[in-house]
């Protein structure tokens, strides 16, 4: 079975997703905060860029851009298997 | 110092009552802020760099119902803390005594985004209009906004705009007269029937001015709206009660006390320092280590989580209370998402970056050399004009004509020409919200560079034009990575430099060693990329960056655009390339630079087997990239020959080779030195002479021995 909490580089396109953990260094901390990825806030993995790139996500509404090392270090539970 | 200065501005600005205003623009990217702004202002902008930072200030100004409104454009950002150069320097500005009033522009489709960084600016207590841009988009999503509600909320005016048809734009300079003149937060809401400035006549208004500027603007008290949890709170009421303690000294800085403690609880790095400062208060920076670490063992998050949560929770409230759903289900632009699905594709995605750089060199040469070309021709009849008139010997002719003009013609037909359809492309493809498509596909390569995805922004650019691509730096969020992307852009092929090598070997050697230059080209970018990630101190940071969705660009703001950034291009850099095309003439005349050949030979003879003339060749290439193909061509001219009598393939190419690479144009260290500091302009120039003289050299040797 699929593992509910996982990595959001690890999630499938399309699915919504509940951010758990921010894990990443503090200046990068802050500026996911300031733009709405927090803990308990829905988001959406909308593509992944090829070659291992950066990952988009809908947050509140709108596309970020997150690059790769940051994104691994987001930690979401699945939704829709809740 | 700086304390002092502001005091006089300060004194200058009340002897002057109000008849001034100043603006501040001041909202998260890609809101419509620079729509508003081009609206107001026209043509009247101005490009500058804040004081002393490599970021861009635009300002403009205009004047409308009695008064001179100065406004002031600030960086599209997210937030007020120190992620960016960009926050800092806006936040300065704000709480400076230069600004009257803030506009915050905030888009109305995306309302919790932008009202964090709105509960940001409140915290300033700087008077504040809330500019909602975008209406017409939300009521095609079928949603409506209270706005009565926002004004009791706010307590500020609250002002709808689609700035796009200009609408409620003009509102926004009645509000700011009516906040900074007459110190009434009102508007059509709040206050039935005339603003009080509609009602007064000239002179009332005069005398109005002078009563006002003895009561100051009582920010309203919003603190229902402002406050944290309790557990926040508290330690912040104890920070603000430290700090007060202190105000005199904390008064200078402009910061009210409740922003200091915030931030000094945030571990802000640049408050962190007013507060080191004076011995006095470093004690506080102890006591909001203690509460921080309180408060993260509490909840289990680190303090910026908390903070933000606490942020977004309060916008929550007020967002339910005044957006109304009219009815479920919103209409997408279907165009735009097929498009965005289209250029972010992992197969055409790349195949429609590559066209569009092909693009930018097609579009950026075609018009600048057909526009060059007039130039040209026009410049040769009347220099006929000159010599038939003064004769071809009259030195101070040669000087003036050849030198000052002939630099200024050169300027305009080799430099003006390319830059100016450069930025409408660029305009366009900014204005339409490609470029961070490219950023997204390009971030993992450009990582193994040591920067992230948003470098490809300034290297697009850098194929049509490096000397505005190299501004374009400026994007980059820590000076690392300005530096790198800095040198990265100066080594991508220019449209001159195409213009040599299509010139050159694409026409006489042949298109397979036209590739082949290229792809050298390329590996050394990639070489500098990663020797520079190796040596700079600091860390890759990592790429989060906003992704709008496609719209039909604006083509007023992108023509105002390209005029501004023109006019901007001719004042800086059109004088240096006059002058050094002087002083290059009078070289030229008395025969100076002849010794240079005879010392360049060495290397040119030698070490990459070309004749000893393009030597001098090569120096004025420094000065216009594309003069290395016309000089040679001139030569070959006036010996009665052509490129090939001159030049064997091989030599084609290792010139080539060398005009590619051996340094950044004259105007583009220029601009480099501007963006950092002479020294590193210098040491990029050094580095790239250096790899184009060892490439050159082992091309030439290897064939050599072949």
């Amino acid at each position: 079975m699929e593992p509910l909490i996982k990595r959001l580089i690890d999630c499938l396109i399309g699915e919504k997703l509940k951010v758990l953990r921010v894990n990443s260094g503090y200046h990068a901390k802050r500026r996911l905060a300031n733009l709405g990825i927090l803990p308990g806030v829905q988001i959406i993995k909308k593509k992944a860029a090829p070659f291992r790139g950066p990952v988009e996500i809908i947050v509140k509404g709108t596309s970020l851009v997150i690059g790769r090392g940051i994104a691994a270090r987001i930690i979401v539970l699945r939704e829709n298997s809740k | 110092m700086h304390i002092h200065k502001s005091k006089k501005k300060q004194d200058k600005k009340n002897k002057k009552v109000k008849d001034i205003i100043n603006i501040a623009l001041a909202g998260n990217a890609n809101v419509g802020k620079s729509v508003i702004f081009n609206q107001l202002t026209g043509l009247s902008q101005t490009i500058g760099n804040w004081p002393g930072k490599t970021v861009e200030k635009m300002e403009g100004h205009l004047n409308s119902l009695g008064y001179r409104f100065n406004i002031v454009d600030l960086p599209g950002i997210y937030s007020l803390s120190t992620y960016s150069l960009e926050e800092i320097i806006s936040r300065e500005y704000i709480v400076s005594e230069e600004v009257d009033v803030i506009i915050n522009v905030i888009d109305a489709t995306n309302l919790e985004r932008n009202l964090f960084f709105t509960f940001q600016l409140l915290e300033l207590k700087v008077p504040m209009i809330l500019a909602i841009n975008q209406m017409d988009i939300l009521r095609k999503r079928n949603l409506k906004l209270n706005f009565e509600r926002l004004e009791e909320i706010f307590k500020l005016p609250v002002i709808p705009v689609v700035a796009v048809h200009g609408t409620g734009v003009y509102q926004l300079l009645e509000e700011a007269i009516e906040l900074v003149v007459y110190h009434q937060p009102t508007s059509n809401y709040i206050q039935d029937g005339k603003k009080i400035h509609e009602q007064l006549s000239y002179n009332d208004k005069k005398v109005n001015n002078n009563l006002s500027t003895k009561e100051p603007f009582h920010f309203p008290d919003l603190s229902s709206i402002l406050k944290y949890g309790k557990e926040v709170e508290t330690r912040i009421y104890e920070l603000i009660r430290n700090i007060d303690i202190h105000s005199e000294y904390f008064s200078t800085f402009n910061y009210p006390s409740r922003f200091l403690a915030i931030k000094i609880l945030e571990n802000d790095e640049e408050i962190e320092k007013i507060f080191k400062a004076d011995q006095k208060t470093t004690y506080i920076i102890n006591l909001a280590e203690n509460y921080r670490k309180e408060l993260e063992e509490l909840h289990g998050e680190d303090i910026s989580t908390i903070i933000s949560s606490e942020i977004y929770t309060n916008i929550h409230k007020i967002i339910e209370k005044v957006v109304i759903i009219k009815a479920r289900g919103e209409k997408k632009l279907v165009w735009a998402e097929k498009l965005d699905h289209l250029t972010t594709h992992s197969f055409w995605g790349y195949i429609i970056l590559i066209l569009i750089l092909i693009g930018i060199y097609f579009f950026t040469f075609l018009i600048g050399g057909f526009f060059g070309g007039l130039i040209e021709d026009f410049f040769e009849v009347l220099s006929n004009i000159i010599y038939s008139i003064y004769g071809e010997d009259d030195l101070w002719v040669k000087i003036f004509w050849e030198g000052g003009l002939g630099g200024f013609f050169g300027g305009l037909s080799g430099v003006l020409v390319y830059v100016i359809p450069f930025f409408l492309i660029i305009e366009f493809l900014q204005d339409s919200g490609y470029l961070p498509r490219a950023a997204y596909l390009m971030d993992r390569f450009m990582h193994s560079l040591g920067v992230h995805g948003k470098t490809i922004i300034p290297m697009i650019l850098g194929f049509g034009c490096n000397v505005p691509a190299c501004t374009g730096c400026r994007i980059m969020e820590t000076e690392r990575e300005k530096k790198i992307s800095i040198a990265l852009t100066s080594l991508i092929p220019c449209s001159a430099v195409m213009a040599v090598v299509l010139g050159l070997v694409g026409r006489y050697v042949g298109i397979t060693w036209v590739l082949i230059l290229f792809a050298i080209n390329f590996i050394v970018i990639i070489i500098t990329g990663k020797i520079l990630n190796k040596i700079l101190p600091g860390q890759c940071t990592e790429l989060i960056m906003e992704v709008h969705q496609y719209r039909i660009p604006n083509y007023s703001v992108i023509l105002k655009q390209t005029w501004i950034r023109t006019k901007e291009f001719i004042y800086k850099a059109l004088p240096i390339i006059i002058i050094t095309g002087f002083l290059l003439e009078i070289f030229f005349i008395f025969r100076l630079l002849d010794p240079i050949n005879f010392i360049l030979s060495p290397i040119t003879v030698y070490w990459l087997g070309l004749p000893a003339i393009t030597g001098i060749f090569l120096i004025y290439g420094i000065l216009r990239k594309e003069l290395t193909l016309v000089l040679l061509a001139l030569l070959a001219n006036s010996m009665g020959t052509t490129l090939l009598g001159l030049l064997t393939p091989l030599q084609m190419i290792i010139f080539s080779l060398v005009s590619m690479l051996y340094i950044p144009c004259f105007a583009t260290i220029v601009l480099i030195a501007k963006e950092t500091n002479w020294k590193y302009a210098l040491q990029i120039a050094g580095l790239e002479i250096g790899i184009a003289l060892l490439i050159g050299g082992i091309i030439n040797w290897v064939f050599f021995f072949i």
